[in-house]
């Protein structure tokens, strides 16, 4: 799994306050904090207003990159903050993300084929916004995938979301999700399946729980990335119990180190070193 | 006559088909139509009430108004009868309602839910659709005479977007005859003011409260 670490989004309101009063402190902590939880990727999402994003994002990558090795996920639809994220990046990022809207197409896919990016691709558009079809997602995606390869992006560069709308809403919202990613898995073996999930208990009781179990069924259609609080053990614990259910997991030694490193499983259990 | 509770408890308690049941039998008793309609009235708010608490959620909150509209459609043709308005849905309506996701954003599940409450509860609810111009806003709010502009956007792109529909309803000289209400995960007191709305909220029970004190004060 290729855990894309969320909690650096200004759009949380702690987080955008760091921001504004330029609190490295509290940024190098949420990022040393997500890396330690095994995160591949940070988010980062300025989550300020147009005209002062592509300076918060720059401090926000500088802050990062002095705290953290990992690569970075620049999360934005503005494309003058991309440009300074992707000015100041030390390792190849992935860029935040390109949907079927013309905005998207026209303002971010270009700064991501020029800088060879991993991109993240939102199965939606202006027209129809989110497809209440797998097939009307897949459409989408063939469009985007193709846009991508075409610029020179490697298939594995990509990392498709076919996106998740509320169970509390529509009683099939959550098998439409599950049959996009088998979808997009069968057509792009190479490519990245990932997805944001928490939309899937919008307005639900006991939202862990719902979050937790989507994210096993996720894993068994083909998931193999996702946007999430890596310091979320619970929800790490069953994607480590998932994976290796899904035979990922050579002689399970990836579950039982984690087990030992007392990074899974309930917090009081005894740890004898990984 | 029956003082309709089981009605009432069979809508408040999600059983629909007992609920469709009684509407028809209390109608062939003889019970008028709008005093049916006034118990799921009642149980909506009741509803509402176990929202607010977090008995219910956003689930109850759909089923209770796919309810609503299938007593209506039963209760319907005898309104017309009686005299009570040809909406089948209570008669008079409180006020006018123009709703829309702005520019920028296509977030429509809040608006949605909104929408839908808001006529339950017995208000005129024209729903423009997601990605709306402000421009086009304003043109549907003075064509539809609407008292009430829902601003829909979960991004915290749709602000800006916000703020100029309402200084352009300042422009028109409009601000004082419609109010605005925003709605949004992302709504708050900071926001409101900075969009210069009447008021914020972030659940569609809470913004039909804010909207019929509004309609009714």
């Amino acid at each position: 799994m290729i855990v894309i670490g969320e909690k650096i989004n200004g759009t949380r309101k702690a987080v955008g306050a760091a921001i504004r009063e330029r609190d490295a402190e509290r940024i190098t902590q949420l990022a040393r904090d997500q890396v330690q939880a095994g995160s591949a990727y940070l988010d980062v999402n300025a989550g300020t207003p147009p005209e002062r994003e592509p300076d918060d994002m720059a401090w926000l990558v500088t802050t990062i990159q002095e705290a953290v090795d990992v690569p970075l996920c620049l999360d934005s639809a503005n494309p003058e903050a991309l440009k300074a994220g992707l000015a100041l990046v030390k390792k190849p990022p992935i860029v935040n993300s390109v949907s079927g809207e013309k905005s998207r197409i026209d303002g971010v896919l270009p700064l991501a084929l020029e800088y060879k990016t991993g991109l993240i691709l939102l199965a939606l558009d202006d027209t129809v916004g989110i497809p209440d079809t797998s097939k009307g997602r897949l459409d989408i995606v063939h469009r985007l995938v193709s846009m991508a390869k075409q610029g020179g992006l490697k298939e594995d560069q990509l990392f498709v979301d076919p996106l998740v709308t509320a169970i509390s809403t529509g009683n099939e919202n959550a098998l439409l999700t599950f049959e996009a990613i088998k979808m997009i898995k069968q057509a792009y073996p190479e490519a990245h399946v990932t997805c944001g999930l928490s939309n899937v208990s919008f307005g639900m009781p006991l939202r862990s729980l719902i979050n937790q179990t989507f994210m096993a069924m996720c894993i068994q259609m083909g998931l193999d990335s996702a946007i999430i609080d890596p310091n979320d053990r619970d929800l790490t614990s069953v994607i480590a119990a998932a994976e290796m259910l899904m035979g990922q997991d050579k002689y399970c030694q990836r579950f039982n180190r984690a087990y030992r490193a007392g990074m899974i499983g309930p917090q009081n259990n005894l740890t004898v070193g990984g | 006559m029956a003082d309709l509770k089981d009605l009432f408890t069979a809508v408040v308690e999600m059983q629909e088909d007992a609920a469709m049941a009684l509407t028809r039998s209390y109608l062939e008793q003889g019970v008028p139509a709008l005093e049916i309609f006034g118990c799921y009235q009642s149980a909506l708010e009741e509803i509402g009430k176990r929202f607010e608490q977090q008995i219910y959620f956003i689930p109850e909150l759909i089923m209770s108004g796919e309810m609503m509209k299938a007593g209506a459609a039963i209760l319907k043709p005898s309104m017309a009868e009686q005299g009570a308005g040809t909406q089948g849905d209570g008669g008079n309506k409180l006020g006018k309602i123009l709703m829309a996701t702005v520019q920028g954003d296509i977030h429509d599940i809040g608006k949605n839910i909104a929408t839908m409450m808001l006529e339950l509860n017995g208000m005129q609810v024209k729903d423009i659709g997601v990605d709306v111009p402000s421009d086009t806003i304003i043109q549907e709010a003075v064509d539809s005479e609407a008292d009430v502009i829902g601003l829909s956007g979960l991004l915290t792109l749709a602000f800006d977007p916000m703020k100029s529909v309402i200084e352009k309803l300042k422009e028109k000289g409009l601000r004082d005859k419609i109010k605005v209400i925003i709605g949004g995960g992302q709504m708050d007191e900071q926001v409101c003011k900075y969009v210069g709305a009447d008021a914020f909220v972030t659940d569609a029970v809470e913004g039909v409260n804010i909207v019929k004190g509004w309609l009714q004060g």
